[in-house]
């Protein structure tokens, strides 16, 4: 009986342990590069429960694999002790490059240096690491500037003639949010030069950038401000909490929301006219462009120091044209 | 326990056989050799390697025993494909020509080299060589045994502590917020008390001997209202995990303290004794002061004797309370030396640190074979547990096994290792 029980936990453990992937079996062999080691791409994304990197992660694989890459992809989880351990993990491995979006910015700092004196060229994408002392191949990332800019226009398209007081949801700690809220008020500011129909910044508050505190957040703003005509949040999940609030307050005809980033859940309001418009992201083209980098890093050619995915905007049309949304 | 760890330790060898990419003076000697045959005494040559010591080792080397043996060497280029690229356009557009280029495995797989026949026709087609790799497997390697040691020595110290309360009959689920704590504060009391990046080697002791004491003292509290007033430690320790946790994201301003002199990175990252990680060092050297406390020392057998039977322990004249608020105590004081490790290994503190930790480390104990009813259990085996969880970790890293199925099969062989021992010990 005990040996039988010994053979069954053997056996378990052998399935479990075959989910490894051994690094042979997978992708095309590129003539010229099967004389050596499998080129590998390490790459640590902040978190895979969020969408966005998902598919960061997803298009990397993908586009890797065209070129002969073999991907690995790991998730941080926001935690940057365990993110230190993958790229330590990354470097006995000799990957031919490490992508990575920092959990944190500062505390990633020694384990990107130790990449760099093991002479591994190391990525970010979405979250800059522009600290002295670490060596970054190039940073990819949306041109949240640009995207705020985007967002200022809509705001003045979806307030029209009247124009009328604005409410910010804001999430300071993000340096990506700030560039985006920039963006916004110097569009907004520009239009007030040249036009009557004003438009007025009243409120910037703290939503986390998360539904529950964008509630709250949307929820004082009305009170503060009954007549409010428009609301800026800086993501998804923000403009959806905003939402949830104005329809409390039955004041969904009165205020508009402009949102930002473009998640499934975003367009799909999007589509039912819950959210006027976002300029939405695209991971996808992220990661195909690190790919690019990767190779054209690896051809010896001259990088910039960051690489810019501009936005689009997307609005009701473009909801009820999207194949990927009922 | 042990049986566990080599069988994993035996997959994992197998499953990361791969080829490696030999650098250094040994590659050096052995490429040169094969020029000498290839292209006689006498060939042009291009040496490239990456910016990093053995790379950089491999090619002065190289370069020396091929200028001494009659070759002409145009370049030697140490750095990135770029610097590559510079060399051959420099080369090519002197007119010279090139026979051979010398590369690092590593830097053989640059694509800059993929398209020589179009990119320069001037160079009149130069063969790429490198040295001949040879087959050994990732995780054997001496640098990834070391990393797994050091990747687990934060969780495997706190686990000593945890061990002890364990046997006790106790449980302590404080220890991650705990190594948030101490991290935070240790980085505060350099950045604000002792001179931040101009910290001095004794101000930055005192500051994470400070931090220490603190969650010390955390641990005594928690031993108290154990003891005084019999509240189940499960509660106690809880509610100390939410105050923990929460202390140290108002200290920290939910910001993480970068603001440490660079030498503050010795503990974590240094390795002052034969190439050992200091961190490694102090794990060997506490796992053998615990196992003499527990095997050896009074203190220890009444650890044991309040886990079997409390009642009789005091009945024996066991200083019941007194052990139980040491068992704490340590556990606290482990997690903060623990936070200040972690602190050193990342150079900066913050809040964030130590999410989900006091998991692992129950799990690292109850893996080593320790019960959870108490009175029962091995530091030794604590410290194979520890192991047994790391390796597993890293294996599935070097496997590419993704970080979704890493979870399950953590669970699942937690859970096993567990049975199997069971089983062998006929339960």
């Amino acid at each position: 009986m005990r040996q039988s029980l010994f053979a069954i936990f053997a056996c378990l453990v052998g399935c479990l342990l075959g989910c490894a992937k051994p690094e042979e079996k997978k992708g095309v062999d590129t003539p010229e590069k099967q004389t050596g080691p499998k080129q590998t791409i390490g790459v640590s994304l902040l978190t895979l429960d969020n969408p966005f990197f998902k598919v960061i992660g997803d298009n990397i694989t993908a586009e890797g694999l065209k070129h002969g890459y073999d991907t690995i992809v790991v998730s941080g989880d926001k935690d940057v002790a365990k993110q230190s351990n993958q790229i330590k993990d990354f470097i006995v491995k000799k990957v031919s490059a490490i992508v990575l979006s920092p959990c944190d910015s500062k505390s990633i700092i020694p384990v990107i240096q130790e990449a760099n004196a093991a002479g591994i060229p190391v990525f970010t994408v979405d979250i800059p690491c522009n600290e002295p002392g670490v060596k970054i191949a190039t940073q990819i990332a949306t041109d949240n500037y640009g995207g705020g800019k985007e967002a200022g226009q809509a705001m003045i398209e979806a307030l029209g003639e009247a124009g009328g007081k604005v409410a910010v949801l804001h999430f300071k700690q993000a340096e990506s949010c700030l560039l985006r809220v920039k963006g916004f008020t110097e569009v907004i500011d520009a239009h007030n030069a040249s036009s009557t129909a004003k438009i007025e910044v009243v409120a910037e508050l703290e939503s986390s950038g998360a539904k529950d505190m964008g509630y709250k957040a949307a929820e004082d703003s009305l009170q503060a401000h009954p007549d409010l005509r428009g609301i800026f949040a800086i993501n998804d999940p923000a403009a959806l909490g905003a939402r949830a609030a104005l329809e409390k307050a039955n004041k969904t005809q009165q205020v508009q929301i402009i949102g930002f980033d473009g998640q499934p859940e975003g367009k799909q309001a999007i589509k039912e006219g819950k959210i006027y418009a976002d300029p939405i992201q695209f991971p996808d083209k992220m990661g195909i462009q690190i790919v690019d980098a990767i190779i054209r890093h690896s051809k010896g050619e001259e990088l910039p120091a960051q690489m810019l995915i501009p936005t689009s905007l997307y609005r009701k049309a473009d909801a009820e044209a999207d194949p990927e949304l009922k | 326990m042990f049986l566990v760890l080599v069988l994993l330790c035996a997959f994992f060898s197998v499953a990361t056989f791969s080829e490696q990419s030999p650098t250094g003076e040994a590659a050096a000697k052995q490429l040169a050799s094969v020029i000498e045959q290839q292209f006689g005494s006498t060939p042009r040559v291009l040496i490239v390697a990456r910016e990093q010591p053995g790379d950089s080792e491999f090619a002065s080397s190289l370069e020396q025993k091929l200028v001494t043996s009659g070759a002409k060497v145009h370049a030697v280029v140490k750095g990135e494909p770029r610097d590559a690229r510079e060399a051959l356009v420099k080369i090519s557009s002197s007119g010279e020509q090139l026979d051979v280029i010398a590369c690092t495995p590593a830097a053989a797989a640059w694509l800059v080299f993929s398209d020589l026949k179009n990119d320069f026709p001037m160079l009149d087609n130069p063969q790429i060589v490198k040295p001949q790799s040879y087959r050994w497997p990732n995780f054997l390697k001496a640098a990834n045994v070391l990393n797994i040691a050091n990747q687990i020595a934060v969780i495997a110290i706190i686990a000593i502590g945890m061990t002890m309360v364990i046997i006790t009959g106790g449980i302590d689920l404080s220890v991650g917020s705990l190594i948030a704590l101490s991290a935070v504060l240790a980085g505060l009391f350099i950045r604000d008390y002792a001179g931040a990046t101009n910290a001095s080697a004794i101000g930055m002791t005192s500051a994470c001997v400070a931090a220490i004491l603190i969650c010390g003292l955390i641990g005594a509290f928690s031993g108290a209202m154990i003891t005084l007033f019999r509240i189940p430690p499960f509660i106690v320790t809880l509610a100390m995990m939410l105050v923990g946790s929460g202390l140290a994201y108002l200290l920290a301003k939910g910001e993480s303290i970068y603001q440490i002199p660079d030498s503050f990175v010795w503990l974590g990252r240094g390795a002052s004794f034969v190439n050992l990680p200091n961190a490694v060092v102090l794990m060997l050297v506490l796992y053998g002061a615990a196992q003499v406390l527990m095997s050896r020392m009074k203190l220890g057998r009444y650890i044991y004797a309040v886990g079997g039977n409390r009642e009789a322990a005091r009945l024996s004249g066991v200083p019941v309370r007194s052990v139980l608020m040491f068992a704490y105590i340590a556990s606290a004081l482990l997690a903060g030396l623990g936070g200040v490790i972690m602190a050193s290994q990342l150079k900066s503190g913050s809040a964030t640190y130590g999410n989900m930790y006091e998991l692992y480390v129950i799990a690292a104990v109850v893996v080593g074979g320790t019960s959870l009813s108490g009175g029962e259990g091995e530091m030794c085996g604590t410290l194979i547990g520890a192991l047994t969880i790391a390796v597993i970790q890293n294996g599935m890293n070097l496997t590419n096994v993704e970080s979704y199925t890493q979870k399950v099969v953590l669970g699942l062989v937690i859970l096993g290792a567990v049975l199997l021992d069971k089983i062998r010990h006929g339960e």
